[in-house]
Parts: C-alpha cells; sequence; structure tokens
C-alpha cells in the first residue's frame, strides 16, 4: 500500500515537472472566457457560426451543438473539460441540477421554459418509485450524498 | 445523523478558510488596476410559492415558501483573466414549515478562477462544481488544469468534498483528492486516466476511484466515447458507458452505447437510506446492464424528431428488467424564441408494477414583452397505486419584461396522482438579470 502511494506521487511529481518546469505549456490560443456574442434563448446550434474544431473542448462544433444526443451525453464531455461549456454558461446553470441539498426541482424553477429537459416533471414522488426500481443509478448520481432532507420521510 | 468528529470539525474549519481565502483574494483584485474592465452578471430569481396539502385525519396546512435564488459572475478583474463566481440560494417560510426548518439555503459555489489565455490552463480556488474524469463533485478546496505543446496535460485537485447526509451514523466524507491525466489531439483523440480519494468512512472504508475516458473520432462523422471507473475500496467495477455517435451533418445526430454499474461500485459513498436498504427491491448484490439508443433528426427546418431506447438489465431477478421508448417531436418558430412539443414514452417491464406510458405535449407563445407557456403531462399506471392508475398534470405561466432586467411571471399548476385528489399549486417569480456587458452567459 506505502508503496503504490510512493509511486504516485513520483509520478505526480514528475508530471508537474515536465509541465511547469519546461514551462512547457501549449501556445494554443484557449478557448474565450466569455462568449463574445448575445446567444438567444433555446437549444444551443454552434454550427449556425462555428464549422471546425473547438479550441476549448478540441471537438468539433458538430458535436456540442444541443442535440437531444448531445444533452444525454454532455456529462461524458464535461468530464473531459469544462472550459468551453463555463464560455456559455455560468456555474449557475449546472446547478439548476446538480446542486447540493436543492429543495425546488428544476422543472418547477424553470416553469415558463418547458422546452427545456428538466428532470423530474409532474409528481414524481410517485414515478420515481418505478424509475428508482429500475435504474437506480440514475438517481444515484445526484442524489446520492448530497440528498434533500424530504427524501427522508419515506427513506429511513 | 452521523456524529461529527474532530476530523470533521477541522475539515468544516478548513473548508471556510478556503472560502474566506478565495473572497480574501477576490477584493485586493476588485479594488486595484482597471475595475472598469470588469465584466460582471448579476443574476437574482425570487420565488414566492403558495399550497395548501389536506393530509389524512382531516389536518389542512397552508404553505408559503419564499425562495431567493442568487448568482454574480465577474469576469476580466482587474483586467485580467480571473474571474469570481457565486451562486446559492436561500428560503423562508412565510406559513407552515415545509422542509426541515423555517429556513434553509446554501452556497453551490463561490469561488475565484484564473483562465490562462493559452493551452486552457486553468485554476479555481474556493466552492466549485467540479467534473474531471472520475470526479463529479461539488468540493471546497483547488483545482489546476494545464496542457502541453505535444497534449499532454495533467490536472490536481484537492479540499474538501461538499456533501449532505441524511444517513444515521454516517458523516460525508473528511477530505478529497485526485487528478488526471491526458492526451488530446484536436478534433482526433482525448484520452484520460483518472484517479479520486475520499478520506470518510463510507461502510468503513475511504472512496478510492481508478477512471478512464476516451473521445476517438474514428472515421469522418463517426466517435467512439468511453467512461469507466474501478472502485479500489470495493474491488468493483463501479460503472462503464461505452457509445458510438455519429453526426453527418447539422441535422443528424445519432448514438447507442452500452452502460453498466454495481450497486457495490456505485453506491458504496452513499449518504441517502435509499441507497443502502435492503429490501426486496434493492439487493446490494445488483448489477444494471443497459442498451440505448438516440436519434436527434431535424428532418425540416424547425422541425425534430426525437427517437430513444433503452434495454435495462437486472442480475438479480426481484427489481425486474424493462424496456423504455419514447417518440417525440419539437417544432420551434418565432425566431427560436419559441418552442412547442409532443411525446410519449412507455415502460415495459416484466413486472407490472413497473410497466407505464407518459404522454406530453407543450408550448409557448412570446409576443414583444409577453411570455406565455402551456405543459401538460399524463402518465397511466399498469398496476395502481395508492389505488390510483393515472397522473395528469397541467402547468400554466404567464410573465411580462417589465424592463429590460426585470421580469415578472406567475404559474398556477393543476395535479391529479396517487399523492393528491386534486392540487393546486402557484407562485410568482421576479426575475432579475443585469449585465454590464455583451456575451453568452446564462
Amino acid at each position: 500500500m506505502m508503496r503504490r502511494s510512493n509511486a504516485v506521487k513520483i509520478l505526480g511529481a514528475a508530471l508537474l515537472a515536465l509541465l511547469f518546469g519546461c514551462s512547457a505549456v501549449s501556445k494554443t490560443p484557449s478557448v474565450p472566457p466569455k462568449h463574445p456574442e448575445d446567444l438567444p434563448t433555446g437549444r444551443a446550434d454552434c454550427l449556425e457560426c462555428h464549422k471546425d474544431v473547438s479550441t476549448g473542448a478540441l471537438k468539433p462544433y458538430a458535436e456540442i451543438r444541443h442535440s437531444r444526443v448531445f444533452i444525454d451525453s454532455h456529462g461524458t464531455y464535461a468530464r473531459q473539460g469544462q472550459n468551453l461549456c463555463a464560455s456559455c454558461h455560468a456555474p449557475a446553470f449546472c446547478q439548476t441540477c446538480h446542486a447540493g441539498k436543492e429543495e425546488v426541482k428544476p422543472s418547477t424553477k424553470m416553469g415558463d421554459r418547458p422546452d427545456r429537459m428538466a428532470p423530474h416533471r409532474g409528481d414524481y414522488t410517485i414515478t420515481h418509485q418505478i424509475d428508482g426500481r429500475l435504474d437506480p443509478g440514475s438517481c444515484f448520481r445526484c442524489h446520492g450524498n448530497k440528498s434533500d432532507t424530504k427524501c427522508r420521510q419515506c427513506h429511513k | 445523523m452521523g456524529h461529527r468528529t474532530i476530523g470533521g470539525t477541522l475539515r468544516k474549519s478548513l473548508s471556510l478558510a478556503c472560502l474566506a481565502l478565495s473572497v480574501s483574494l477576490l477584493l485586493p483584485t476588485l479594488f486595484s488596476g482597471n475595475t472598469s474592465a470588469a465584466d460582471v452578471n448579476l443574476s437574482s430569481k425570487t420565488y414566492g410559492i403558495m399550497y395548501q396539502r389536506e393530509y389524512p385525519g382531516g389536518q389542512k396546512d397552508s404553505y408559503a415558501p419564499l425562495y431567493e435564488y442568487l448568482s454574480m459572475d465577474a469576469a476580466n478583474l482587474g483586467g485580467k483573466p480571473v474571474s469570481f463566481h457565486f451562486y446559492g440560494w436561500g428560503r423562508v417560510d412565510l406559513g407552515d414549515q415545509t422542509g426541515s426548518g423555517k429556513t434553509s439555503g446554501e452556497v453551490g459555489s463561490l469561488y475565484l478562477e484564473y483562465l490562462h489565455p493559452e493551452g486552457n490552463g486553468q485554476a479555481k480556488l474556493g466552492r466549485f462544481f467540479l467534473t474531471e474524469g472520475a470526479a463529479m463533485e461539488i468540493l471546497d478546496g483547488a483545482f489546476v488544469k494545464v496542457m502541453t505543446p505535444i497534449g499532454l496535460g495533467v490536472s490536481v485537485y484537492g479540499g474538501v468534498p461538499v456533501e449532505y447526509s441524511i444517513l444515521d451514523n454516517t458523516t460525508d466524507g473528511d477530505s478529497l483528492f485526485g487528478g488526471r491525466v491526458f492526451f488530446a489531439k484536436a478534433g482526433v483523440v482525448e484520452i484520460g486516466a483518472s484517479y479520486l480519494k475520499e478520506n470518510g468512512s463510507f461502510q468503513g472504508k475511504n472512496r478510492e476511484l481508478y477512471g478512464g475516458d476516451l473521445w476517438l473520432r474514428v472515421a469522418g462523422p463517426v466517435v467512439l466515447t468511453g467512461q469507466a471507473t474501478y472502485n479500489q475500496s470495493m474491488r468493483e467495477m463501479a460503472s462503464q458507458r461505452y457509445a458510438v455517435r455519429i453526426v453527418p451533418g447539422q441535422t443528424l445526430d445519432i448514438s447507442a452505447g452500452y452502460e453498466s454499474y454495481t450497486y457495490k461500485g456505485l453506491f458504496q459513498t452513499a449518504l441517502n437510506p435509499a441507497f443502502v436498504s435492503q429490501t426486496p427491491s434493492f439487493d446490494i448484490n445488483d448489477k444494471v446492464q443497459t442498451i440505448f439508443g438516440v436519434v436527434d433528426w431535424e428532418f425540416v427546418p424547425g422541425w425534430t424528431l426525437e427517437v430513444s431506447a433503452k434495454n435495462i438489465q437486472h442480475d438479480e431477478s426481484d427489481p425486474g428488467d424493462a424496456n423504455r421508448g419514447e417518440v417525440g417531436v419539437r417544432y420551434t418558430y418565432n425566431n427560436k424564441r419559441d418552442v412547442a412539443g409532443l411525446s410519449a414514452a412507455f415502460v415495459s417491464a416484466d413486472r407490472p408494477e413497473n410497466e407505464y406510458q407518459q404522454y406530453r405535449g407543450f408550448a409557448s407563445y412570446s409576443p414583444a414583452k409577453l411570455r406565455l407557456t402551456l405543459d401538460a403531462l399524463a402518465q397511466q399506471y399498469q398496476q395502481a397505486i395508492y389505488g390510483k392508475k393515472n397522473q395528469y398534470q397541467v402547468v400554466a405561466t404567464a410573465g411580462y419584461q417589465l424592463l429590460a432586467s426585470l421580469q415578472i411571471s406567475g404559474n398556477l399548476t393543476y395535479t391529479q396522482s396517487p399523492n393528491f385528489q386534486e392540487d393546486w399549486a402557484g407562485w410568482i417569480r421576479l426575475a432579475y438579470d443585469l449585465g454590464i456587458s455583451t456575451g453568452g452567459k446564462k
């Protein structure tokens, strides 16, 4: 156990030395911290202006277009970096759903945006009984360790 | 709630110190140099909600919680690539108590960020939401990420996790650190290996994860993505997700893949009793495997077809297996300000208590300063829940843009469900969005 711990530290130190010691930071311009143009309401279609590969995500803009496919798999992209997301979305946008001990459902907070993919529409205290039995992993990602105390009314 | 240990008290102190440090670093930055160049966005959303509940036995309670959601993002501080971000909410009950107390709230994020002009280098200090390899956390701490000209990069983070336990005798983690090593070639590949360790007592153990992630452009519009996490503490594969995605043009997007997770590996750090209770429908030895497919096709400008399907298989037989399918169409109009949609979804399962259908229709209408929306949802259950087989909900909203930065709106919700014979709820929202410069933050 100790040897593995030391190995991780040595590897980490070597990588940091490689990156900082040689001043070897990439010279490619970073993605702007803020999208220079105002964006319209609704799902963003990057392809209206961008045709190439994003300097932030290093992936084609065609994949970042906010289709249903992208929205369903946005976590896969966010786990490789949030720079491009942050160019258009403030942190509060992510935390509308990825919250701590939030009490109000996203669909309630965004009641005037029925076009948004907000989870838990309707009286979800009923439907979650079924969805939770079938696919509890989808619940865990948000409610596993950042829980609303209301869960305890039934889950004791 | 669990017992607060000396370690727990120390880490809370560390957490507060971290937040205080980020604020103290912010203040001199704000008041030095070219502060007029700062690019500030302020958003306040106030929700006043009113509803009544009638309980068995005739007790009738009236609730009136008042919520305030506040966020501020200030970039280009002192003319430098430094920004400050804050997001938080609070609630006070003006009627009967709605939660565990008459007031509640939290700071979701409060941090300073430095974005290096080159190589997407960045650093964060304070409380922030982090997704990086195996990590998806809210953290009081620090995060640094850099990349070299050859595409090799590294990120490291550490601090105190922000978690909330409602599980008896289990407290949230004491500290969390980790990192990711990756290689990226623009438009071709990004591959990463990550490590995360959270010190705490989760089923008597720390949390220790090894992660891997992949994005690979195989050919033309065909992309492979993968993401896997191994739980070293439980010696279990926690989760895996692999997908093929094809984006042949601006109007078609197709994805299909495989996903799996084990209860032991994924739920080890659960702080919610829903994920640890041993009931017939929840077996900790279970494993879920899912095959999924999603299609998004704009078949005519403005008209989009969405189809998704999922097959869910459990290793243990009790929770039951299921197929879920959904088809929907969306129409975008009024210069993309408005959307209307219809969708139908079904869940067919090998156990009747898991089967249901869902139908939904919505539309918005935004002439000039007015905004009206209507959203209707119906669900039918194969087996009655609390004696009922249906649920209906209709949400209507009306809003008016009083000033360029100030909107007032109201909402009326009618619900009929196994929980409620008839339920009416209404809220009023005051939204104030002030941006000192133009730009795409929302």
